[in-house]
């Protein structure tokens, strides 16, 4: 009996320990390692694909740095944040990581972002959460997007200004942080225009089935729908309200769209006429992103998204950081990184100090018709950018 | 505001009709088979990915109606034949975790074929318009759906009801044996039934195309929605599934001018209830 | 048809049949302690061994849910992802030390589990399921509507992992990832040998006769009911232990801790590991944590590679990693029973 156990053992533990020895990873010792946290497998592959090409393209771009080239390792988050932080978590202690890209979900890239910080290393992410360079703010996190607050700003004002007898707004919001926070900011615009807001449907996180709040919408006749969800909730939403004919009863805005690949997936028969607010789109005339449009389509054969162009950017200001500060240093790196300004896709960008918040562009965009479409990209046309972030006592981030 | 709930009864009405047609064929195949088919969700998303496809190369969506659920059905029929065949006798876990199995498949299958991100399908061009009532709009496409939905289960019930495939059926359901003794191959009666369930999945997916898009995450909550309008009408049971997904429709519809938050709780609060109240659904047969 | 209490195919049910005796039992908590030490030497780092000896222990409980009392439980995650919240908010809250959060994790997991049990063992077969599943749906809407205590969809963030402390005495710090394990290690064999005793107890043996014939041990004069919502409490109170761990390896506890998926995962974890041997559930646990691991960073698409693994899984070897672990020993040792008769 015993020796039937201890073989037994034998062949088990074997079974059980091979495997990863055999497929054991290798990663660089030494050198610069730039890690992008992508979600590439699960449920929010579609962000993490072109975000990997960016992040790619920044470091294969540019060269040697310190003298060394730059390596970069992909974290797959499995589209979990759980897997997420305990995989940088990995790299922080296997291979002594400190620059870390990416994160498209708040809550990965909020965990992510502390144990980053705890590590002394430095994160960049374009995530949506304010909290990132508010409440939960640090000194190793740093965010390209624009808050919700100028993602609100920059549309809704520019909207009424547009359509200045447009005095009746119906909101369609999903119920947690990130909507109330959106919802929160148009209301003070509202209040202070002299907007009459009619009324406002939250729906759920899991919501797919907008025909009841799109009934609901109706019955008040807005002048303007204004649209707080994003992703494919935000596409659903649109897709439904075409087909209840709303583009023809009232003006569509939808406050924080994903950019490209989604006015690609949602074609011009839908957002044709629909006002959307973007991070970044591909037509933005300014120096660098001319050169980046150019490179994407040069390597891939397609336009830049919002995803990759957001990693891009993200990636090239960490390692410009590391040359600026000479060192790989964290802390020096991070000191770089604040107040540091650069020309980015958007314009001449800056990393504020204040709240390690990117001051950047956010765009209104308008879709187009499809008679009106130069190439099968060019959906959308800018109608105004700008920038708007709460300044002075409003910025709720205290860096310790 | 009247007059809104009049409007959400007509959109719980719409949505409960395509409900009824996603749960209707995993109702079908637990009644014969007692089988569980945690793959329903996935035929779903293929029927809408099929549909997309059809209606980019030929622009007529008419022909991905007919195309989607043929191309689902047979590849059900073989998923049936070459692997779901061995399991039949086994507890309901291995159903579970082979159909899991199956899900992932189609799931990754679907993002290497047509990536990640997801696609559209316009309305067909016939019912793009909507018909007006005051301020309210409700789309032809959706009336239509209406419609075909009926026509579709009025189909159904004729076929098991009223034709020598649909007795054997509801025998086989009852008595699998006695059915066997009879002389009819019951194998070949369980992948038939199977792939016929299955295939009414694909038509769920072509027809919600148009409002919903094709997307590769959409199985799973389609497969719960499934669960619950089935378990709420009772399993295996034809009109419980179509009580079951007009009462679902109708609830969800309803919450979202009440409580929209609470529609999810109150959905599978409900499909608790109704395990505990009674146990083999509203139209179950213990 | 066969029916869903009897879950575990025969051959792995007869390697834990008590009969197998003392010796078998020492032996398999040596592998265990053996495999505990070994895990990691071999893995890339700690972290990822902590993860690993975390879901043993969720997939461990499953199985006591499953493999000894045949009952299949979509509700894991509630109790898992209960005792993550629970744990953290005992910590963050009420500044509540090592012990006092772990213990407080399980009497939720324990409590929760006890009602989830109670309601859903009123039904049996698919209907049971269909119960766990949708208790498991209501608690994710119940801990997203609940933002202000758990951060609803950002998660619950800065959970500390405090040290090992008596009386306010710090024995031992948990910060370093190698203690941690160490600590993970120590509390899962604990577990481990517990769930054995357990099971090898009269109480073990009740279970394992109400899966395979409940009408049987009710007729016996055994309160069958009550037998399942222990087992439940049980396995809810071990889950909930593991989801606190979890939280505080991460320092976080995420909102998918609660959702479907993952007790999807668990549930799959606790097959794939075969039903019926706890020591099946640490392969489990280890082969899909590490399949994930390994394999996302080469092919975003290895989720195709577990579908096909739950397949064949099924179709070839039903007994799960640990059963195919038994056959192939079975194989060797017959052909050396064959070299040894033959001239």
């Amino acid at each position: 009996m015993l020796r039937r156990t201890f073989l037994k053992s034998g062949i088990a533990a074997g079974a059980l320990l091979a495997a990863p020895a055999l497929v054991g990873r290798a990663r660089a010792a030494d050198g610069i390692t730039l890690y992008g946290v992508k979600s590439m497998s699960g449920g929010f592959a579609s962000y993490g694909k072109f975000a990997e090409m960016g992040s790619q393209m920044a470091v294969k771009d540019y060269g040697d740095l310190l003298g060394a080239p730059v390596s970069y390792t992909t974290i797959d988050t499995e589209g979990n944040a759980g897997k997420a932080v305990r995989k940088v978590q990995e790299a922080i202690q296997q291979n002594g990581a400190k620059f870390f890209n990416g994160c498209t979900l708040s809550s990965s890239a909020l965990a992510v972002g502390k144990e980053v910080n705890q590590a002394g290393g430095v994160f960049v992410t374009p995530a949506g959460a304010d909290e990132l360079t508010g409440s939960e703010c640090n000194g190793g996190t740093f965010r390209w997007s624009v808050p919700t607050y100028g993602a609100i700003n920059e549309t809704v004002r520019p909207l009424i200004a547009e359509m200045p007898n447009a005095k009746r707004w119906y909101t369609i919001t999903p119920q947690y942080v990130f909507g109330e926070a959106l919802l929160e900011n148009a209301k003070a615009i509202f209040a202070e225009k002299g907007i009459e807001h009619v009324g406002n449907s939250y729906h759920s996180l899991q919501e797919q089935e907008f025909s009841g709040y799109l009934t609901n919408a109706m019955a008040q006749s807005p002048d303007v729908l204004l649209l707080l969800n994003f992703g494919g909730q935000s596409s659903n939403a649109l897709r439904q309200a075409v087909n209840f004919g709303l583009k023809n009863q009232m003006t569509i805005l939808l406050a924080w769209s994903a950019g490209l690949d989604q006015f690609k997936e949602l074609g011009p028969d839908v957002i044709e006429g629909v006002y959307l607010g973007a991070q970044y789109w591909h037509q933005v005339d300014t120096p660098m992103n001319r050169e980046l449009v150019e490179k994407v389509r040069a390597a891939h054969g397609m336009n830049p998204s919002y995803p990759l162009a957001a990693d891009y950017i993200g990636t090239k200001i960490i390692l410009d950081a590391i040359k600026a500060a000479g060192t790989t240093d964290g802390a020096a790196v991070r000191k770089a990184l604040a107040g540091m300004t650069y020309e980015g896709p958007t314009g001449t960008e800056t990393v504020r100090a204040a709240d390690h918040q990117v001051i950047k562009d956010y765009y209104l965009l308008k879709g187009k018709a499809a008679s009106a479409m130069k190439d099968e990209d060019d959906l959308a046309g800018i109608v105004s950018s700008g920038r708007s972030f709460p300044e002075g006592d409003q910025i709720v981030c205290k860096m310790a | 505001m009247a007059n809104v709930y009049v409007f959400q009864v007509l959109n719980g009405l719409g949505l409960g009709m395509i409900y009824f047609l996603i749960s209707v064929g995993l109702t079908i195949i637990f009644g014969l088979l007692n089988f569980v088919n945690f793959a329903h969700g996935a035929f779903f998303l293929l029927g809408s990915y099929l549909c997309y496809t059809t209606v980019a190369w030929t622009g007529n969506f008419w022909l991905s109606l007919i195309a989607g659920p043929l191309v689902v059905g047979a590849l059900a029929w073989v998923a049936e034949r070459v692997l779901i065949v061995r399991v039949y006798h086994l507890p309901h876990t291995f159903h579970i975790l082979i159909t899991l199995g199956i899900a992932l498949i189609i799931q990754e299958s679907a993002i290497m074929i047509w990536g990640p991100v997801g696609k559209s399908v316009p309305v067909p061009e016939l019912l793009q318009g909507v018909v007006r009532f005051g301020n309210f709009a409700y789309p032809q496409y959706r009336l239509f759906l209406i419609v075909f939905s009926a026509v579709i289960g009025l189909l159904l019930w004729l076929l098991l009801e009223r034709t020598k495939f649909g007795a054997l059926v509801r025998a086989g359901s009852e008595n699998p044996e006695q059915v066997a003794l009879l002389g009819t191959n019951i194998f070949r009666l369980f992948s038939l039934t199977f792939a016929l369930g299955v295939a009414l999945a694909g038509v769920a997916g072509v027809l919600s195309a148009p409002l919903r898009g094709a997307h590769p995450f959409i199985g799973t909550e389609v497969l719960g929605l499934a669960f619950v309008v089935v378990v709420i009408g009772g399993m295996g049971s034809f009109s419980g599934a179509l009580v079951g997904g007009l009462l679902v429709g109708l609830v969800q519809s309803l919450m979202t001018s009440i409580w929209p938050q609470g529609a999810s709780l109150m959905i599978y609060g409900a499909m608790a209830a109704v395990i505990l109240l009674r146990p083999y659904g509203l139209f179950g047969r213990a | 048809m066969a029916d869903a209490r009897s879950m575990t195919p025969a051959p792995a049910a007869a390697a834990t049949a008590p009969a197998a005796g003392p010796s078998l039992l020492r032996g398999i908590t040596l592998l265990t302690v053996a495999a505990v030490i070994v895990l990691p030497l071999v893995l890339p780092s700690t972290t990822l061994a902590a993860e690993i000896l975390i879901f043993a222990m969720a997939a461990l409980a499953c199985n006591l849910l499953l493999g000894y009392t045949g009952l299949l439980s979509f509700g894991q995650g509630i109790f898992f992802g209960g005792g993550a919240y629970v744990a953290s908010l005992l910590m963050i809250h009420l500044g509540a030390g090592l012990f006092t959060a772990l213990v407080g994790a399980m009497v939720f997991g324990a409590a929760v589990a006890a009602v989830v049990g109670a309601l859903a063992i009123r039904r049996t077969g698919i209907y049971f399921v269909m119960l766990t599943l949708a208790f498991s749906q209501m608690a994710y809407f119940v801990a997203y509507t609940l933002s202000d205590w758990t951060g609803g969809d950002n998660g619950l963030l800065d959970v500390p992992r405090p040290p090992v402390a008596i009386a306010g005495a710090t024995l031992v710090d948990l910060s370093d990832p190698a203690v941690y394990y160490a600590f993970v290690a120590v509390l899962f064999v604990a577990v481990f040998v517990a769930a054995r005793r357990i099971i090898h107890s009269p109480f073990g043996s009740t279970l394992v006769a109400i899966r395979e014939n409940e009408g049987r041990a009710a007729a016996l004069g055994y309160d069958t009911r009550q037998f399942k919502i222990l087992a439940f409490s049980l396995s809810g109170a071990i889950t909930g232990l593991a989801g606190a761990l979890y939280a505080m390896l991460l320092n976080f506890a995420p909102l998918s801790n609660i959702e479907l998926v993952m007790s999807e995962h668990i549930l799959i974890m606790t097959i794939i590991g075969g039903t019926g041997s706890l020591f099946g559930s640490i392969l489990g646990a280890a082969g899909i944590v590490l399949l994930g691991d390994l394999l996302s960073a080469v092919w975003p698409r290895w989720m195709m590679l577990l579908g096909i693994v739950l397949i064949g899984v099924v179709i070839f070897m039903r007994g799960g990693l640990w059963g195919g672990v038994e056959s192939l020993y079975d194989t060797i040792r017959a052909r050396r029973a064959h070299r040894r008769t033959a001239p």
